[in-house]
C-alpha cells in the first residue's frame, strides 16, 4: 500500500452539489486521480474522495463528499451537508437548466451548512465551447451577487479543476487565519491537527470536541 | 436475572455451535486448550456485543449509570473484581432483556475465566493455535465426510478463532469496561485475567494497538463508532509521523487502511442517516396515540427482531470454501437480490477478489500447503504477508460498511412494496452473517499462510503478527455488526414512510 506522508495539519470537509449529469463525480475523479472518467455511473447517495493539498505551506487533507444529483436522492443527500467547510456548486455550461437550478442548490447549501462555509460556483464542461448555453459573464455576476467564488472548469481536460478545489481551500484557510472561522465551533468542517510530531496522545485529547456532535 | 442468564447461554451455545462445532473443541488435544474451550463460549459472546446494543431509544439508559456508579450495589456472587461486576449487574437490570443477558453472560464468563486462569495458566501461542487449526481442519475434513449432518465440517478455526479473539478481544472488552467503571486498581487486581490473556497479546495491545482503544471506545457509548475508529486511526497516523524508522514503515495500520478504503466516511455517513432516521421515528411515535400507536409499535418490533442475536441463524458452516471467495460472492449476491432493491455488491466482491489475489501471492503452492505442513518456497516475508492480511481485512470491512450505507440510502428514497421492511431486516441480518463468516474465512486463510511463511521466524516476530490478524479480524466483525445495527432506524423510517404513503393512496 501507500507510504504517503500522513502528516497534514488540517482536514477540510467538502461537498459537491448540483444537478444530475453536470459532472460532479468527474470533477472529483479528475482531482483525485488526474484522469477523466468517460462513462461515469450515476452516484448513489454519496461517494467519497480524499487528497492532500498544500495551502500556504500547510498540508491540508480534503475529505470530499460527492453527492448524487438525482432528485430522488435529494432528501438523503441533504443530510450530508452538515459540517462542510467548503461546497462546490456545479452546473453544466452547455445546459441552461442546470444553471437555472442553482438558486435551489444555493438555498440548500446556505441553510444546511454554517455561515462560514465557503461556496465556489463551478461551470463545468468548459471544453465544450461550441455548445455553450450559459455565458461566463452572467455566471460571474450571479456568483458576485451571492458572494461565491467562481471558476469555469473542465473535468475532461482538467482545466481549472485543481484550482477549483484549491481556491476554496485558500479561502477557508484565510478564514481560519483571520479568525472568522472558529475551529472549535461544532461543524466548522475543519479539524486542526498539531503539525509538530510530539509523540504521545495528542490526537485523542485534541480531536473529539471538533468531531460532529455524537448525540 | 438467572432466567436471563440461562437464556443467554442458550443463545451463546447456539451461536458458538454454528461457527465452531463443539466436537472439534472436545477433541482438542492439550489440557489447557480444553480448559479454554469450555471458557470460551460465554466470553466469546462479548465479541458479539454490538448485536446486543439496545435499540437507539434505549441507548440513553446505559449512558446514565456511569454517573450514578457509586449507587451501584455490590451484591454479586462473583468474588473477583467485585466492584466492576456489581456495577455491571446493576445497570444491566435497567436494560432491555437482551442487553441484560449480555451483561449477565459477560460477568459469568469472566469469573469462569478467572477461575480457570488460576488453575491453568498456560496459553498456547498464536503460532501453536494456528498450527492446531490446520490439524483440526484435516480432522474435521475427514469427519465431515463421515458425518455431514452434524455440522462437523464447520471450521476448527471457529473454535481457535474464538479462543484467541475471546482472550484478546472479548476479555479485553470486559476488562476495559471494568477499568472504566472502577479505575485502574482493577487492572492490577485482575491480573489473573491478564495473565490469561498472555503477555504477548498484552504487549501488542498495550503498545498502542488501536484495537485496545477501539474496544474501550466501543464500550463507551458516548462516542459513535466512527469517532472511535477515527481516533484510533489518527493515533496510528501520529505514530507513523513520529517514527521514521524503517521498522514502522513496514507496519500495517488497520485504521489508516480502513480510512483509505473510505470505510470511515461511509460509516460516518451511515451514522448520520441512522441518527436522523431515529429522530424521525421518535417524533412520529410521539404524534400517535391509542390503537395507531400500538399497531405501529408492534410493526416496528417486528423489524427490530432480526437485529437481536437470537435471529442470527447461521447456516451450517462450510469449511470447503475455496480461497477465491466464489461461494461468498454467490451467496451474497443471491441474498442481496432478495432485498428487491437495486443494490450491487460489486465493490465488496471486488474486495474479496483482491483478498484472493493476496492469498494467492502469499501461498505459492496453495493445494499442497493444506496437506503437508511443509513450508512453501518463500515468496514474501512475514511483514508483507501481515500487511496483505490487514489490508484485506480493512478493505473487506470498509466495503461491507459501504454496502450497508448504500442499502440505507436506497431504502430511504425508494419504496417498493415487494418486500416488507421486516423481511428486509431479516435479509440484512443474513447479509451480516455472511460477511462475518467471510471475515473468519479470510482470517483463517491469512493466519495459516502467515504460519507457513513464518515457520522459520522467531516467535517474537511471528506471534504478534498472527495475534494482530486475529485481533483485527475480530474487530472487523464487530464493526460490521455495529454497522448493521445502524440500519434498524432506517428500516423503521422506511416502514413508516410506506405506511403513510399507502394510507394516503
Amino acid at each position: 500500500m501507500t507510504t504517503a506522508p500522513y502528516n497534514y495539519s488540517y482536514i477540510f470537509k467538502y461537498i459537491i452539489i448540483g444537478d444530475m449529469g453536470v459532472g460532479k463525480s468527474c470533477l472529483l475523479h479528475q482531482f483525485t486521480e488526474k484522469k477523466f472518467m468517460a462513462d461515469c455511473p450515476h452516484t448513489i447517495g454519496v461517494e467519497f474522495g480524499t487528497r492532500i493539498i498544500e495551502v500556504s505551506g500547510q498540508k491540508v487533507k480534503l475529505q470530499i463528499w460527492d453527492t448524487a444529483g438525482q432528485e430522488r436522492f435529494r432528501a438523503v443527500t441533504r443530510s450530508y451537508y452538515r459540517g462542510a467547510a467548503g461546497a462546490l456548486m456545479v452546473y453544466d455550461i452547455t445546459r441552461r437548466s442546470t444553471y437555472n437550478h442553482l438558486s435551489s442548490w444555493l438555498t440548500d447549501a446556505r441553510n444546511l451548512t454554517n455561515p462560514n462555509t465557503v461556496i465556489i460556483l463551478i461551470g463545468n464542461k468548459a471544453d465544450l465551447e461550441a455548445q455553450r448555453d450559459v455565458t461566463y459573464e452572467e455566471a460571474k455576476q450571479f456568483a458576485e451577487e451571492n458572494g461565491l467564488l467562481f471558476l469555469e472548469a473542465s473535468a475532461k481536460t482538467g482545466e481549472n479543476v485543481e484550482d477549483a478545489f484549491l481556491e476554496a481551500a485558500k479561502k477557508i484557510y484565510q478564514n481560519i487565519q483571520d479568525g472568522s472561522l472558529d475551529l472549535n465551533a461544532a461543524e466548522s468542517g475543519v479539524q486542526h491537527k498539531p503539525t509538530a510530531p510530539q509523540g504521545g496522545r495528542l490526537s485523542s485529547d485534541a480531536q473529539p470536541p471538533k468531531e460532529g456532535c455524537s448525540c | 436475572m438467572s432466567d436471563n442468564e440461562s437464556s443467554a447461554s442458550d443463545q451463546t451455545e447456539k451461536s458458538v455451535d454454528q461457527e465452531s462445532s463443539s466436537p472439534d473443541r472436545d477433541d482438542t488435544p492439550s489440557d489447557s486448550q480444553i480448559d479454554r474451550s469450555t471458557d470460551v463460549a460465554p466470553v466469546r459472546k462479548t465479541r458479539r456485543r454490538p448485536e446486543h446494543k439496545p435499540p437507539p431509544e434505549d441507548q440513553k439508559t446505559p449512558e446514565t449509570p456511569p454517573q450514578a456508579e457509586t449507587a451501584s450495589n455490590p451484591s454479586t456472587e462473583k468474588t473477583d473484581s467485585q466492584g466492576g461486576w456489581g456495577y455491571w449487574g446493576n445497570w444491566g437490570k435497567s436494560l432491555i432483556s437482551t442487553a441484560t443477558a449480555t451483561v449477565a453472560t459477560v460477568g459469568q464468563g469472566l469469573s469462569q475465566v478467572i477461575e480457570k486462569a488460576e488453575t491453568s495458566l498456560g496459553i498456547p501461542s498464536p503460532e501453536e493455535l494456528s498450527a492446531q487449526v490446520e490439524e483440526e481442519e484435516e480432522k474435521s475434513d475427514a469427519k465431515s465426510e463421515a458425518d455431514k449432518e452434524e455440522g462437523s465440517h464447520s471450521s476448527g478455526m471457529g473454535g481457535a478463532m474464538g479462543m484467541i479473539s475471546s482472550s484478546s478481544m472479548g476479555m479485553l472488552s470486559s476488562l476495559t469496561s471494568v477499568v472504566q467503571s472502577t479505575g485502574k486498581t482493577v487492572i492490577s487486581g485482575g491480573l489473573d485475567a491478564l495473565e490469561f490473556i498472555g503477555k504477548k497479546t498484552m504487549d501488542v495491545i498495550a503498545e498502542g494497538d488501536p484495537g485496545f482503544k477501539k474496544t474501550k471506545g466501543l464500550m463507551n457509548r458516548n462516542s459513535t463508532l466512527s469517532q472511535v475508529l477515527r481516533e484510533a486511526k489518527e493515533q496510528e497516523e501520529q505514530q507513523t509521523a513520529d517514527s521514521v524508522t524503517s521498522e514502522t514503515q513496514k507496519k500495517a495500520h488497520y485504521g489508516m487502511l480502513f480510512d483509505e478504503f473510505q470505510g470511515l466516511s461511509h460509516l460516518e455517513a451511515l451514522e448520520i442517516l441512522s441518527r436522523e432516521s431515529d429522530t424521525k421515528v421518535k417524533s412520529v411515535l410521539t404524534t400517535l396515540s391509542g390503537e395507531e400507536l400500538v399497531k405501529l409499535r408492534e410493526e416496528l418490533e417486528e423489524i427490530k427482531e432480526p437485529f437481536s442475536l437470537t435471529e442470527f441463524e447461521d447456516e451450517v458452516e462450510d469449511d470447503t470454501r475455496g480461497d477465491d471467495g466464489e461461494e461468498f460472492i454467490k451467496e451474497l449476491t443471491d441474498v442481496l437480490e432478495s432485498l428487491l432493491i437495486s443494490t450491487s455488491a460489486d465493490k465488496l466482491c471486488k474486495a474479496r477478489k483482491n483478498a484472493f489475489s493476496r492469498i494467492t501471492y502469499m501461498k505459492s503452492q496453495p493445494e499442497e500447503e493444506e496437506k503437508e505442513q511443509e513450508t512453501p518456497p518463500i515468496k514474501c516475508n512475514v511483514e508483507d504477508a501481515h500487511l496483505s492480511a490487514i489490508t484485506s481485512l480493512a478493505e473487506f470491512t470498509a466495503r461491507s460498511i459501504e454496502q450497508f450505507h448504500k442499502t440505507a440510502e436506497i431504502l430511504l428514497h425508494c419504496n417498493t412494496d415487494e418486500a416488507t421492511d421486516a423481511e428486509r431486516a431479516k435479509i440484512l441480518s443474513q447479509v451480516t452473517v455472511i460477511m462475518c463468516k467471510e471475515i473468519s474465512v479470510l482470517c483463517k486463510k491469512f493466519t495459516s499462510g502467515l504460519t507457513a511463511i513464518g515457520a522459520n521466524e522467531k516467535g517474537e516476530v511471528l506471534n504478534p503478527l498472527i495475534t494482530s490478524v486475529f485481533l483485527e479480524a475480530s474487530n472487523s466483525a464487530s464493526y460490521i455488526q455495529d454497522a448493521f445495527q445502524l440500519l434498524m432506524p432506517v428500516l423503521e423510517v422506511s416502514h413508516i414512510q410506506r405506511t403513510v404513503e399507502s394510507a394516503q393512496a
